[in-house]
């Protein structure tokens, strides 16, 4: 009763909502603006001279003069004091199953309670969410939820979990940090998903709050990053390396877009640093892309070209490759490296069956790495 | 190919020391700017000569920079005024920027249903972002739909200043207020990014004439106002030539900045090299040899 009510209420406020639906606000005018909007003083920025600021958040390195903002779009210098324009204003509030993130080691089978508010760092020209990625806070609907209501409605909701997605968790960091905090306190887990595009200092912080990250490792070549995602590879890269060292679990998606980044030989060296800098442990998804926003003109990823990247990645030694965005894939479902049974079977987001206990295979005893209750 | 002109008129009375401009100077210098730009010898002939009388006419602003640095009421009501005059119906012309806050913090009075002119922003009720991305060159955004369906010629009205990113911003970079993204394009000095709203359909075909409002300019640490930085120039630049506009706008700035002893824009490394891309792909010339720029000074 709780969760329908949880759910009733969510979706009166006007928002997408909906187990396993895509999460897309269209942009549409508010009303009015100004004081609609959020005005926490934003972290990760120092003062300079004349009113002006620089943002420390991600490697853009915004400098901004006085009203104005920066890329993101969402953290504005008002006077001289950097604002976060979105705290506390979910644009997209959902639950979503945990694999649909993806996440395949990190409590499969349960829900999250899936939340984004407008906003992105990097201007990717294949994003799916670009109706509230690349949008202003005022002009998209949200509604009010302080960090503690997000937390509640999770536990209400019998989410174990937050999800920080759809759009780039990066620029509405506060909200994340102070909704994982929350949440802790109830028994919620937070989950980021990312493009990793920010600096050490906030990444740390943020590492310190949350249980997991998925990385969308966009490409491995700064050509595509320059051409693509208007950011850059270093800084991802080493936000993984990042990751990798602190006691949160990590996947990586890899989106294959056909022709730009699908080549055999990125697709091996890209699989040979995740092994030798996340470790061969590390989940990596290859993940189908379908034609929108800026690349309608590129067909649907073929099958085949992503079972070969899976083929590559697991001759260069990871162990547990994936094939996304292909309902039904053999390839979705996860299988023991010691007997190659089948572990966790899937199907969609739907969970089939999981052959394991305490973390192990079932038939033969291989520790399975993951977050599993 | 013919020089483009670009017409600067000046006159101490366009600006106090401290209040708005007088709104009688600012009609004459509207009057006479037009006049030199067309060679109308009637404000009716040059109203006839960019804009025929079915047009609805947007007037598109620039309140970023809230009541210090901004296309105030005080240049964009006479403006409407004279177009009125010139044969525009009243609540054809609309005067608009991106929100109703920033036209208010800017001093205007919002009339969004019937007016003379008609005052709102995007995001007023009716008008929003268009529904369809428009891919055009490098950008992909949303367009107001006041740009896309309501008006059918535009004039930039827009404040000459200097730009920490850009270099310079003027009537070309005033349309990044027609879409929904445009933070996302002011990486790479804006370039090309300036000349490429620019160039969208939307924007392109419904351009009619630049005008810049210099009356004070801010020459250095734009956007935003600083006051140590603000020159009372007293001045209305007017172009059919959106590129030789912006480009005079941008002579302007480097003089203003060499006499206060600041280096020029691109050895700050600001060079607005949008205004090169916008010439290459056609928009008009940027190379001060191909402008004649008439210069004016009233009372």
């Amino acid at each position: 009763m709780k969760r329908r009510r949880f759910i009733r209420d969510a979706a009166g406020a006007g928002l997408a909502l909906g187990a396993g639906a895509a999460s897309l606000s269209v942009p549409r005018p508010a009303a009015s603006t100004g004081p609609d909007l959020s005005h926490v003083e934003a972290k990760y920025y120092r003062k300079l001279p004349d009113r002006e600021i620089e943002c420390l958040l991600c490697p853009r390195l915004c400098r901004l003069g006085d009203r104005e903002r920066g890329y993101c779009g969402v953290r504005e210098n008002v006077g001289g004091v950097y604002r976060t324009l979105v705290y506390g204003k979910p644009c997209s509030f959902n639950i979503d199953p945990i694999e649909k993130k993806p996440f395949f080691h990190f409590l499969p089978g349960t829900e999250a309670l899936s939340i984004a508010t407008v906003g992105c760092n990097v201007n990717c020209k294949f994003c799916q969410n670009w109706e509230i990625s690349q949008a202003r806070p005022e002009q998209v609907a949200h509604r009010d939820m302080s960090p503690r209501e997000v937390a509640r409605a999770a536990a209400d909701g019998r989410c174990p979990s937050i999800a920080y997605t759809y759009t780039e968790p990066t620029v509405f960091i506060e909200y994340v940090m102070d909704t994982a905090v929350a949440a802790r306190d109830k028994g919620v887990r937070s989950v980021v998903v990312t493009g990793g595009h920010i600096n050490p200092g906030p990444l740390e912080d943020l590492l310190e709050v949350v249980d997991a990250v998925k990385v969308d490792l966009k490409g491995f070549t700064q050509e595509f990053y320059t051409k693509y995602v208007r950011g850059e590879l270093r800084p991802v890269l080493e936000a993984i390396r990042t990751i990798r060292r602190r006691p949160v679990w990590l996947e990586i998606v890899y989106l294959v877009i056909p022709t730009l980044n699908d080549s055999e030989a990125t697709v091996r060296e890209m699989a040979r640093w995740v092994r030798d800098e996340a470790g061969t442990a590390t989940p990596l998804h290859f993940s189908r892309f379908l034609p929108m926003y800026l690349l309608k003109n590129l067909p649907p990823t073929p099958v085949s070209t992503l079972e070969r990247a899976r083929t590559a990645a697991l001759d260069e030694g990871l162990r547990y490759v994936y094939v996304g965005n292909v309902p039904g894939h053999p390839a979705e479902s996860t299988f023991c490296p010691g007997c190659g049974r089948t572990v966790i079977e899937r199907s969609g987001y739907r969970i089939g069956g999981i052959h394991m206990k305490k973390g192990r295979c079932e038939q033969c005893g291989e520790t399975i790495p993951g977050v599993w209750t | 190919m013919a020089v483009s002109r670009v017409v600067v008129v000046r006159s101490m009375r366009l600006r106090g020391p401290t209040g708005p401009a007088d709104p009688q100077a600012v009609a004459g210098a509207l009057s006479r700017g037009f006049a030199l730009l067309t060679g109308a010898g009637t404000d009716r002939e040059a109203v006839s000569a960019l804009f025929r009388p079915t047009d609805r006419v947007g007037i598109k602003v620039n309140t970023l920079g809230g009541k210090l640095l901004t296309t105030g009421p005080d240049v964009s009501l006479p403006l409407a005024a004279w177009l009125e005059a010139g044969g525009l119906r009243g609540d054809d012309l609309i005067v608009w920027d991106r929100t109703n806050r920033e036209l208010r913090e800017a001093g205007y009075r919002l009339a969004a249903g019937r007016g003379s002119p008609r005052v709102f922003g995007t995001d007023a009720p009716g008008a929003g972002y268009g529904p369809e991305l428009v891919a055009h060159r490098s950008i992909g955004s949303l367009f107001s739909r006041i740009q896309s369906g309501l008006i059918t010629a535009s004039i930039s009205l827009a404040v000459l200043k200097d730009h920490g990113l850009a270099g310079v911003t003027a009537g070309m970079k005033n349309y990044f207020g027609a879409i929904h993204n445009p933070n996302k394009y002011h990486d790479s000095r804006c370039d090309p990014y300036i000349a490429d709203v620019f160039d969208a359909p939307l924007v392109r075909s419904k351009h009619r004439v630049s005008i810049l409002d210099a009356l004070v300019v801010q020459y250095h640490r734009g956007p935003s106002f600083h006051s140590q930085w603000a020159e009372p120039f007293g001045g209305l630049i007017f172009g059919l030539d959106p590129v030789a506009t912006d480009s005079v706008g941008r002579s302007i700035i480097e003089r203003l900045r060499a006499a206060k002893g600041l280096p020029s824009l691109a050895e700050e490394g600001r060079e607005p090299s949008y205004l090169a891309t916008a010439e290459r792909i056609g928009l008009g010339r940027a190379d001060p040899a191909a402008i004649e720029v008439v210069e004016e000074a009233l009372p």
